[in-house]
């Protein structure tokens, strides 16, 4: 009897540590209220591409800025580059931040985003099993290395992996496809596979084939070890740039505006400081190059690929 | 490591808010559901429902949540309240097509005999709930287990944000593409030995209880 009654004690102290702790949720900005005390806490909510979170640049960024703004939360919620726009457009950021030029010309012309500043730059690679059976390390450029690529897919000898999801780098290579006038599509060789950067390139890690990554995610798993089969073949080319721009979301609340656009100042007036030197201490080099120094020619570029020159 | 205790304790609390929710409300209709004549129809769409995608689910109730949507002005996106309330539906359909078979059989057993020793309506749900408890709390584990482990909806209307709504799951998802397989090896082992421990626990409980 007396074990019964012990029992059911513990079992009512955990539902009630269990309500206890759903009020706490309900009410979670009281708390911090109180421990900030004199402003009150307001979150601000970015999407953003998930190549730009995954490097741990963000939470830096946010991190420096609530030394200055200790009362802004910054919340970022990592998706794809079309899924961060489209979440902007339902009203559910206040910031975004995108690489897929021709998607956010888009949406500026729809009215949804605004206030864009160029942020930071760096350079898509193509990567490919270390014999390079294409012959890409030496191709002239972008266009001429997806035409070896065709041309080595189409004799057998090694396949394509896509992102095929709608992601800046998806986009990308789907450009660059056209621009050759070739349509990969159906082919055999060429595997749309709707996954993140990480998977695409563990998959053409297992089937030693060709992909175009972007610097950072590569650099990471690079370094993780967890790419022996394959490695950066061609990089550097101007027409792979991949620009990195950040957006206030014009349906973001009234009240959270100015937080929003300190933010975006923020990051953009310390460009050199911050994004310019994150990453050298883990990679030895810079993930991302900061824009302000070439940002007129930057903006030539983002017109370039948004209106598909 | 502060970190992974912090996504460890937030994911139980998530998910045992979630569950206990789902318990107190599929209970009752499971309950109900058991009494009636037909209910065969209800119970097996209940039971297809057992399987329903997480991300199904968790994009219908972005939709719902959303600023423009028709629940948006309750801020409840991108919170963990907005998980719990996710979870708990995913699991009701759980709790109930697994409860509504041991209520059944129960009250086969024992309720025509309730009633023919004159125990009131009150007295005979408490008595048959007693008789089940075992199955119930199995019903609980298998529900708690399922919202713990679950990804759709963490991922799409808790959007896991730093020290926020990020869960076990999703830290699992994120370190994947971060490229950090050991860190999502160490938090799927830690998330499997949670479910384990709180099965386990409820069973000792269990025992006390019943005599």
């Amino acid at each position: 009897m007396s074990q019964k009654r012990i029992t059911s004690i513990l079992l009512m102290i955990i539902i009630f540590l269990a309500i206890l702790n759903f009020i706490q949720y309900i009410n979670p900005r009281k708390e911090i209220i109180i421990s900030t005390s004199s402003q009150s806490e307001v979150r601000i909510r970015v999407s953003t591409t998930t190549s730009l979170y995954a490097t741990g640049l963000l939470d830096y960024l946010a991190f420096q800025f609530n030394k200055l703004y200790p009362n802004v939360k910054i919340d970022f919620i990592a998706v794809g580059s079309s899924a961060a726009l489209k979440i902007a457009e339902r009203g559910d950021a206040c910031i975004v931040f995108s690489h897929a030029p021709e998607l956010e010309e888009q949406y500026i012309k729809k009215g949804v985003i605004d206030y864009g500043r160029i942020i930071a730059y760096n350079y898509f690679i193509i990567v490919g099993p270390l014999d390079d059976p294409a012959g890409i390390r030496n191709a002239s450029s972008a266009e001429d290395a997806f035409r070896k690529i065709y041309e080595a897919c189409e004799s057998g000898r090694t396949f394509f992996i896509s992102r095929g999801d709608n992601s800046g780098t998806h986009i990308k290579e789907i450009s660059i496809w056209k621009k050759i006038g070739i349509d990969p599509h159906g082919k055999s060789w060429y595997r749309e596979t709707g996954t993140g950067m990480d998977q695409v390139l563990i998959i053409s890690n297992e089937m030693k084939a060709y992909t175009l990554s972007d610097t950072g995610t590569y650099l990471q798993f690079k370094k993780e070890g967890r790419l022996p089969n394959i490695e950066e073949l061609f990089s550097n080319d101007s027409s792979l740039i991949n620009i990195y721009s950040i957006y206030l979301v014009r349906n973001c609340s009234s009240d959270l505006i100015p937080y929003a656009i300190a933010f975006i100042d923020f990051i953009y007036y310390n460009q050199r400081d911050l994004i310019g030197k994150f990453g050298i201490d883990k990679y030895g080099v810079p993930l991302f190059i900061p824009a302000i120094d070439k940002e007129k020619e930057l903006a030539c570029e983002w017109l370039k690929i948004a209106r598909g020159y | 490591m502060n970190e992974i205790i912090d996504i460890t304790l937030r994911s139980i609390w998530i998910s045992g808010c979630a569950t206990l929710i789902a318990f107190f409300i599929g209970i009752p209709l499971a309950y109900i559901l058991a009494y009636r004549r037909r209910a065969e129809l209800i119970s097996s769409i209940v039971e297809s429902l057992v399987g329903i995608p997480t991300v199904v689910l968790g994009l219908f109730l972005y939709f719902l949540f959303s600023k423009s949507g028709p629940l948006g002005f309750l801020n409840l996106l991108y919170t963990p309240q907005a998980i719990i309330i996710g979870e708990a539906i995913l699991v009701i359909p759980l709790i109930i097509s697994t409860s509504f078979r041991i209520l059944k059989n129960t009250i086969y057993i024992y309720g025509e005999f309730a009633i023919a020793i004159g125990a009131t309506k009150t007295q005979k749900m408490i008595l048959i709930l007693k008789e089940s408890y075992l199955g119930l709390l199995a019903s609980f584990t298998m529900a708690f287990s399922r919202a713990i482990g679950e990804l759709g909806i963490a991922l799409m209307i808790g959007g896991n944000i730093k020290d926020f709504t990020r869960v076990m799951t999703t830290a699992i998802a994120l370190g994947v593409s971060k490229g950090e397989f050991e860190l999502s090896l160490l938090l799927g082992c830690i998330l499997v030995i949670i479910m384990i421990v709180i099965s386990v626990i409820l069973r000792i409980i269990s025992r006390g209880i019943k005599y």
